[in-house]
């Protein structure tokens, strides 16, 4: 069975490339942008040299380079997607290179659309948190995002690549598997998620206080990925992942200043995140955008507003957590030591 | 005046569009479009607008704008001209206006053949600062422009700088005067009102100022460029830097009376005028004039973000507020065509010059 890996350069994909190679696969394809990414995936595969891992170079946005990625592929790992970027560029590397991958499905001789999986990791990002209560526990019940509108530009992306997804499984008839991470993070990412809170100009401003922080180590992360998209039981299923002993968002910038180096940072309680969000929007609003409005109500209540969070549905599926909370969080710091400023 | 807007092409810059044809509260937007759908569906969901499209001619023909924006890239603007002036609309296209002069020429033929106006999105000339520049000199404050010297700084480590260097597909690589060719308009159209000359003499030097790039010939992108234009009366220098740190964006004016200093990323418009102090007061005063002038400056644009009018983009409301008005009241467009045709004449010589390989 050959496996497509697409976004297999970036930070997760590496990881998922080794998870697969662990778990005893062999034949793998790897999608990457940049030929300079491909050094890492190589130097990985020295290590199991029964499987043959391919680089694959091109651009998801290219219709072409979609249908050379596919040829003789069975199982598909979509984990491409834009993360930075105008909300032209998220939506173009993240919806339109989706549409243009599921639309190459179609047509590959010997390898029946029907019969082909496609895991897509989506995002915490499009669940509708914004309308639960405050502490309400966000799992793969929780209602999707129905107000996209007043999401951030990357949750507006992923929430419209689930739903082209789940529209295409329904026409093809492939098997779906959506795996919906919370905040990913290991040596070689980012220092803070927004839901620890904001660093604007000198000063962090610390909004998520005790709320829990819905962590995936990226290790962990890769295997859950693993586990649920080689499932028997997982075809149209919808996974949350992140890892089994969660810290706060207080506790993880406590030992981030222990452990990493000291920053200047303002606690915000929840209350006043609301109103500084109100007062914002409206100012926004008033000023028709003479400033932007990086906190709104909404984007508080999904960032700040205290969900917690299960993933007891991923461990029904035999998952394991690899690396543990403590130990991936220090694996990280000792990384952010060596690097500047945090991100 | 109640006109009907409608977008197309619906990539980064169309957010701009959108945005400032929004705060112009006697026109609507009306509808937006692109040929690949989810463009035009995300666009229109974000901004709440009522109708989007992937078919322009479905577009032209269900909403029957007055006014079509034409935010594509620039190898689509002829074709897409010519569409929307044939189904009765007038046009504001989004710079850079045309791959090749020729095609500049034929764009403004069409609306002048179909008796429809064309605007060019030339914002920043239209920033208070640029404006308060030309009635200095319409009013001789200046006396007659000796030399001037435009600066564009680039970020190319930015959102779009990012996006066309990680992908070899970009159709920015597909112009013919490559990254220069998409930004040169906004260093080009700040010199011509003060160029008297139609046809002046012009020298241009590009290269690579990437050194890490050196070796790598396909990772060598020419982002540093100077001209040297010289007319009859007048001189200028345009300076496009990729790598100077801060990024400026500003215009010189050396007049026979008086020099003056425009800042577009700070909106500052300085005046340098010629000292009457004697001996060294001459050289003690100054510093402190030009203090008062930046203070001035600064309290200005402290009263205009107050007042809500100081948006990165505030030059391309002002712009369009103009040409809507135009349209509504049947009057010239705000940019004369001879501009438009002057700086795209200025560009092709430049980027014949810089890659005469494609120019050949």
């Amino acid at each position: 069975m050959k496996i497509l890996v697409t976004g297999a350069g970036g930070f997760l994909g590496a990881h998922l490339v080794e998870r697969l190679l662990a778990h005893g696969y062999t034949d793998i394809r790897c999608l990457l942008r940049e030929r300079s990414k491909a050094e890492r995936l190589l130097s990985l595969s020295a290590a199991y040299p029964a499987a043959q891992v391919e680089m694959c170079f091109g651009n998801l946005r290219s219709k072409a380079d979609c249908a050379r990625a596919l040829a003789g592929v069975s199982l598909i790992f979509h984990l491409a997607a834009g993360l930075k970027g105008s909300p032209a560029e998220l939506f173009a590397d993240s919806v339109v290179a989706s549409r243009n991958l599921l639309d190459a499905l179609d047509g590959r001789e010997g390898f029946p659309t029907r019969a082909s999986r496609v895991v897509l990791v989506s995002s915490f990002g499009v669940y509708g948190v914004a309308a639960l209560p405050r502490g309400a526990r966000v799992d793969e019940q929780t209602p999707l995002e129905t107000h996209p509108e007043r999401r951030d530009p990357y949750s507006q992306s992923k929430l419209r690549q689930e739903q082209l997804f789940r529209d295409s499984q329904r026409e093809k008839g492939f098997e779906l598997v959506v795996l919906r991470p919370g905040v990913i993070y290991g040596p070689g990412g980012g220092a803070f998620s927004n839901r620890v809170g904001l660093q604007i100009g000198p000063l962090f401003f610390h909004l998520g206080g005790s709320n829990l922080l819905p962590l995936a180590y990226v290790v962990n992360c890769a295997e859950a990925i693993v586990v649920a998209g080689t499932h028997s039981d997982s075809a149209g299923q919808a996974y949350n992942v992140h890892d089994d002993d969660l810290p706060t968002a207080a506790g993880y910038l406590r030992a981030y200043k222990k452990q990493v180096r000291p920053i200047r940072s303002v606690r915000l309680p929840y209350f006043m995140t609301r109103m500084l969000a109100a007062a914002l929007e409206s100012y926004h609003r008033r000023s028709q955008g003479q400033l932007p409005a990086i906190i709104t109500r909404s984007k508080a209540a999904a960032a700040w507003g205290g969900n917690t969070f299960t993933n007891a549905k991923l461990h029904a599926l035999g998952w394991q957590q690899l690396v543990a909370t403590s130990d991936a969080m220090a694996q990280t710091f000792a990384s952010l030591r060596t690097q500047g400023k945090p991100r | 005046m109640g006109l009907k807007i409608a977008i197309v092409g619906c990539g980064k810059i169309a957010d701009a569009h959108v945005e400032e044809v929004r705060k112009i509260p006697s026109v609507r937007l009306a509808a937006v479009c692109d040929l690949e759908p989810i463009m035009a569906e995300q666009l229109a969901m974000r901004y709440t607008i009522p109708n989007w499209y992937s078919d322009i001619e479905a577009m032209l023909d269900a909403e029957k704008p007055d006014v079509v924006h034409i935010t594509t890239p620039p190898q689509s603007h002829l074709a897409l001209t010519r569409q929307a002036v044939a189904a009765g609309c007038h046009v504001f296209l989004e710079k850079p206006v045309a791959l090749r002069h020729v095609d500049v020429e034929a764009i403004i033929q069409a609306a002048v053949d179909a008796g429809k106006k064309l605007s060019v999105n030339y914002w920043p000339n239209f920033e208070e600062p640029a404006l308060e520049l030309r009635r200095l000199h319409e009013a001789g404050t200046l006396g007659d422009p000796v030399h001037i010297e435009s600066y564009y700084g680039y970020n190319l480590g930015g959102e779009y700088g990012t996006a066309f260097r990680r992908d070899p597909e970009h159709w920015v690589h597909r112009l013919p005067g490559k990254l220069f060719q998409n930004v040169l308009d906004h260093a080009l159209n700040k010199i011509t009102p003060f160029l008297p000359d139609q046809h002046p003499q012009l020298e241009a030097i590009a290269y690579c100022g990437d050194h890490a790039a050196e070796g790598n010939p396909s990772s060598q992108l020419l982002d540093e460029l100077r001209v040297m234009i010289h007319g009859a009366q007048t001189s200028a220098y345009v300076t496009f830097s990729s790598h100077a740190r801060p990024i400026e964006h500003s215009l010189r004016v050396y007049g026979t009376r008086n020099t003056a200093r425009l800042d577009f990323m700070a909106r500052t418009l300085v005046l340098e005028r010629q000292q009457a102090f004697p001996s060294a007061l001459g050289r003690l005063f100054p510093p402190f004039l030009t203090a008062k002038d930046f203070l001035r400056q600064g309290m200005k644009n402290a009263n205009r973000f107050r007042q809500a009018r100081f948006h990165y983009f505030d030059g391309m409301r002002r712009l369009l507020s103009e040409f809507y008005l135009s349209v509504d009241r049947d009057t010239a467009p705000p940019i004369d065509y001879g501009e438009i045709l002057r700086v795209s004449a200025m560009m092709e010589r430049i980027f014949s010059q810089v890659y005469p390989e494609v120019f050949a």
